[in-house]
């Protein structure tokens, strides 16, 4: 459960940018998590739920989670893909062996406040 | 007074805008793109670069609970007693067990208490480093093993500021470890194979475990060790010796 650690942190973030903005409510929040990011997005939002009625600012806002992919690099051909679950295989030479790049991320993309 | 109007309504006034005086709540959308794990990043990148000053290497062991980082430890300190000067910071949710047992090896270790939480993170290993620096010995170190909160999910989240991600799992565990915890292998450069002296009583295929390993992270170096009967220890060493020879070189 390190998800609420995360939505802790992105509380603060929230705290924070309203402060820099001047506004005292903030309404809609987006985050990307990505596929290897190693976080469960039911229980990231279970966590948002939960801790964003805790605070008057972000009481009532609505959280949306986008699942950007990652690329995944054939070691043989280099051939890369974009996709949100490992592919077995090289989509052109069907080597196995794919090395993971990005998708690790768990990013605030976009806050709406007022 | 509301920040955005100017009406005389507190907080406790509902979106609807029922009431009829003409105004318009202005809302504003920023564009941040920025990584939550940002603060926690910001603390590791500070501790590798107080790692790299001081000419430390800093390896994080992650596993789930009872897959032998502590055990590894102590034949690890036994076997490089005298040649590399070893620190070791141990976290846990309760108890200094593991530290006491580290601490009986003669090697400054310091031991974290998490108190509940699942994982270390970057700001308790800064903390963590200081103490073990006021440790007999600790202020002078080759080698930091972290020992992370026995758990293979959240660990792998946070970067504690390490060189080195070993990611440990032993046979009784089973062989399906890569493929069901992919993020603690993904994000690792060591996968190590424990207790494989008892390869006999379980069913461990340990070249499908490599595999699998293999299959999520190809750069992954892959070991298998016995703490107890020794075997394959001194692929282990030799991996220990070549990062603390290259580390000097860089430093020289």
């Amino acid at each position: 459960m390190h998800e609420m650690s995360l939505v802790q942190g992105l509380i603060d973030q929230l705290v924070s940018l309203a402060a820099e903005h001047d506004k005292n409510k903030i309404l809609t929040v987006t985050v990307d998590i990505g596929p290897l990011s190693g976080v469960a997005i039911d229980s990231f939002q279970f966590a948002f739920d939960i801790l964003s009625k805790e605070n008057s600012l972000t009481n009532g806002a609505s959280l949306t989670i986008i699942n950007s992919p990652a690329t995944y690099r054939c070691v043989q051909c280099g051939y890369e893909e974009s996709a949100s679950v490992r592919p077995d295989q090289c989509l052109k030479c069907k080597e196995s062996l794919l090395i993971p790049e990005g998708g690790d991320a768990i990013t605030l993309n976009q806050v709406e406040l007022e | 007074m509301c920040d955005s109007c100017g009406c005389d309504l507190t907080h406790t006034h509902t979106h609807d805008h029922d009431h009829d005086h003409k105004h318009t709540h202005n809302s504003q959308v920023i564009e941040v793109h920025k990584n939550l794990l940002a603060a926690n990043d910001a603390l590791a990148a500070g501790n590798r670069a107080h790692f790299d000053a001081k000419g430390i290497v800093a390896i994080n062991l992650i596993s789930s609970p009872g897959s032998g980082k502590t055990t590894l430890l102590e034949k690890t300190i036994e076997r490089l007693k005298g040649s590399i000067r070893i620190g070791v910071i141990e976290g846990d949710i309760e108890t200094d067990r593991d530290a006491q047992r580290i601490r009986a090896k003669g090697v400054p270790v310091i031991q974290l208490t998490t108190g509940g939480a699942c994982h270390l993170d970057a700001g308790q290993i800064h903390k963590g480093f200081h103490l073990l620096e006021h440790e007999p010995g600790g202020d002078q170190l080759d080698i930091l093993f972290i020992e992370n909160v026995g758990n293979l999910v959240c660990p792998a989240t946070f970067d504690l500021g390490e060189h080195q991600r070993v990611v440990l799992v032993s046979v009784p565990e089973g062989p399906d470890k890569p493929s069901k915890y992919p993020k603690a292998f993904i994000s690792s450069q060591v996968f190590v194979i424990s207790k494989t002296d008892l390869l006999p009583y379980f069913d461990f295929p340990v070249a499908e475990a490599k595999a699998d390993a293999l299959h999520l992270n190809p750069r992954l170096q892959v070991m298998d060790l016995s703490s107890t009967t020794g075997e394959g220890f001194d692929a282990w060493i030799e991996y220990l010796t070549s990062l603390h020879s290259k580390n000097q070189q860089t430093a020289a």
